[in-house]
């Protein structure tokens, strides 16, 4: 019989069919969506986190983890919807505007949907007014903005700008990341967290929001 | 010296007489677009007729594309052009060019790399970059798992037809260097594992690589961001020396240096203090200086030119270039001595 150990481990190595059929065998012998959640398909995304942080992992082995754990997703997010099971929290993230760059953004997108978080992906080039909107429509808690380019990253307090104006710069929180971008660049335009890689944006947003681990 | 013997001292490490005042690669059009409108007259848009303006060394380059005129172009910036084997072969027709040197140019270029006045140097994709384009950023990534035999058909392709440049340039002259254009890190190291590297890039290297040297062309990579851990991979392979050495993305020229005593180095000057003021400029060619005087680095903006460096800034950069470069000539006559 499946348990939640496999079920991690097929996340790890990026199996997404094994992860989809795992999820569907444990939902199937009466494990609740809530419990595949957090015991199969988060510590199995948490294992690829620690393990991209220490250059055990590349690129590659996190997307195609990510997609094992979307897999399995897939056939969790009904059951969790139906039994009131709640994301940790909902986030807006896109890469600002002018900048066509998502990769970046992609992986941090994946390591938070692994962590449990609600993400909801504006995609590239993306301006403050569309941030703050999307932050306002979706009723997220924080926005997370990337950039590669120097010349991009200005926008950036664009969108910590837009919230100010629309008095929204004390509920909502706000995480940047992106090759030029640093702690001291966040200090500067007044962002909450900067996180130096896609692993380290899990836990600064659980932090920004205070969140407990 | 010449602009060539210059350039041989250094990459072997021998005394030179300054360092060549260099702009490796082409502008960006927005630092032209600037200048043009800052006093650099709007006549002067090529660029080695730029680098003439400047009072630059020269070097030229040819880059050869992989990819024919008519090869479909992705709809996005990191789009693919195709997803499948299928869609490979039908994209054939599109790629590996039979005929790829402009004979008029590279005859005259020779006749002025045989006079000493340039170094000659050409570029191509390498086997991380190739199957990128075709791909596209995010697809490729997921294609070293999912479409291995593919990926390796790719690289074995672009293989063949690099053997094929190289037989048609060492027709004309021999290239002093050459870059495999790849792009394989970021700011946090590698975009692949060396387990990746291993099986689908090192194999192609050890074919190509060895038919450059019999033409005493010394490969080099071109990988932005930080390429501190594949230095390693890549002189495993061969490759001789690296370029741009990016900065900002934490490159540590010293520690370099230091990991690996024989490779070349192109770059590393810190296009992000470039209009700081004369004192960050100078401050930025003093760092540099020692690791320059010991031989087999050339300095250079890490990139290119960033457009917001003003015409009053570069004429700064260049002036305190030139004397930099001197002192570092003046400086290898001892470090480099022949014992």
């Amino acid at each position: 019989m499946a348990n939640f150990k496999e079920l991690a481990d097929s996340i790890i190595s990026g199996k997404a069919a094994e992860a989809e059929k795992l999820t569907q065998q444990l939902l199937s012998s009466g494990k609740s969506a809530g419990d595949v959640l957090n015991q199969g398909l988060i510590p199995g995304m948490d294992e690829v986190g620690r393990r991209f942080k220490n250059n055990e992992f590349y690129v590659p082995e996190v997307l195609i983890a990510a997609r094992a754990m979307k897999a399995g997703m897939k056939i969790l997010k009904p059951k969790l919807a139906e039994s009131g099971v709640k994301p940790v929290a909902k986030i807006v993230v896109g890469t600002v505007k002018g900048d066509l760059h998502d990769i970046g953004k992609n992986l941090v997108a994946m390591m938070l949907e692994g962590a449990g978080f609600e993400v909801i992906d504006l995609g590239v080039d993306v301006s403050a007014e569309k941030f703050v909107q999307a932050a306002k429509e979706n009723k997220a808690q924080a926005i997370g903005m990337s950039a590669l380019l120097t010349t991009t990253m200005v926008n950036m307090g664009a969108t910590i700008e837009q919230l100010a104006k629309e008095k929204m710069n004390n509920t909502i929180k706000v995480i940047i990341g992106g090759a030029p971008v640093t702690q001291s660049y966040a200090d500067e335009i007044g962002a909450n967290g900067y996180a130096p890689d896609a692993a380290s944006a899990v836990a600064l947003l659980k932090s920004v929001l205070t969140l407990n681990n | 010296m010449t602009t060539r013997e210059r350039f041989q001292a250094i990459m072997n490490f021998k005394p030179f007489d300054r360092l060549p005042v260099l702009e490796w690669a082409e502008w960006w059009d927005q630092t032209i677009a600037r200048w043009h409108h800052e006093g650099l007259p709007e006549s002067i848009t090529d660029r080695y007729d730029i680098c003439r303006y400047f009072g630059l060394d020269i070097y030229k380059q040819d880059w050869f594309s992989e990819q024919k005129p008519e090869c479909p172009k992705p709809a996005f910036h990191g789009a693919g052009i195709l997803r499948t084997e299928k869609e490979y072969d039908a994209a054939l027709k599109y790629l590996y060019p039979s005929i790829n040197v402009d004979p008029k140019k590279w005859t005259q270029w020779a006749i002025e790399q045989a006079r000493g006045e340039i170094v000659i140097w050409f570029t191509v994709v390498g086997f991380f970059w190739f199957p990128r384009t075709l791909f596209g950023i995010e697809d490729h990534l997921y294609a070293f798992y999912d479409l291995p035999k593919l990926m390796q058909r790719m690289n074995s392709d672009l293989t063949e037809w690099i053997l094929k440049v190289i037989a048609e340039v060492t027709e004309f002259c021999q290239p002093d260097f050459m870059t495999f254009a790849e792009d394989m890190s970021y700011n946090h190291g590698p975009m692949l594992s060396k387990d990746l590297f291993d099986e689908f890039l090192k194999p192609y290297y050890k074919i190509v690589i060895p038919e450059l040297k019999k033409f005493d062309i010394i490969p080099l990579l071109d990988s932005d961001g930080d390429i501190s851990i594949p230095a390693y991979w890549f002189e495993e392979v061969g490759i001789e020396g690296i370029l741009p050495l990016e900065r900002q993305a934490g490159v540590d020229m010293a520690q370099l240096r230091k990991d690996h005593p024989t490779m070349k180095f192109i770059g590393h000057y810190d296009k992000m203090v470039m209009n700081k003021g004369e004192a960050a400029i100078r401050s930025e060619f003093e760092r540099l200086l020692p690791t320059a005087a010991k031989g087999g680095y050339i300095v250079g903006c890490d990139h290119q030119t960033p457009p917001g460096v003003s015409l009053d800034d570069y004429l700064i950069f260049s002036s305190a270039f030139r004397e930099y470069a001197e002192k570092a000539g003046r400086l290898s006559q001892n470090e480099l001595a022949i014992h």
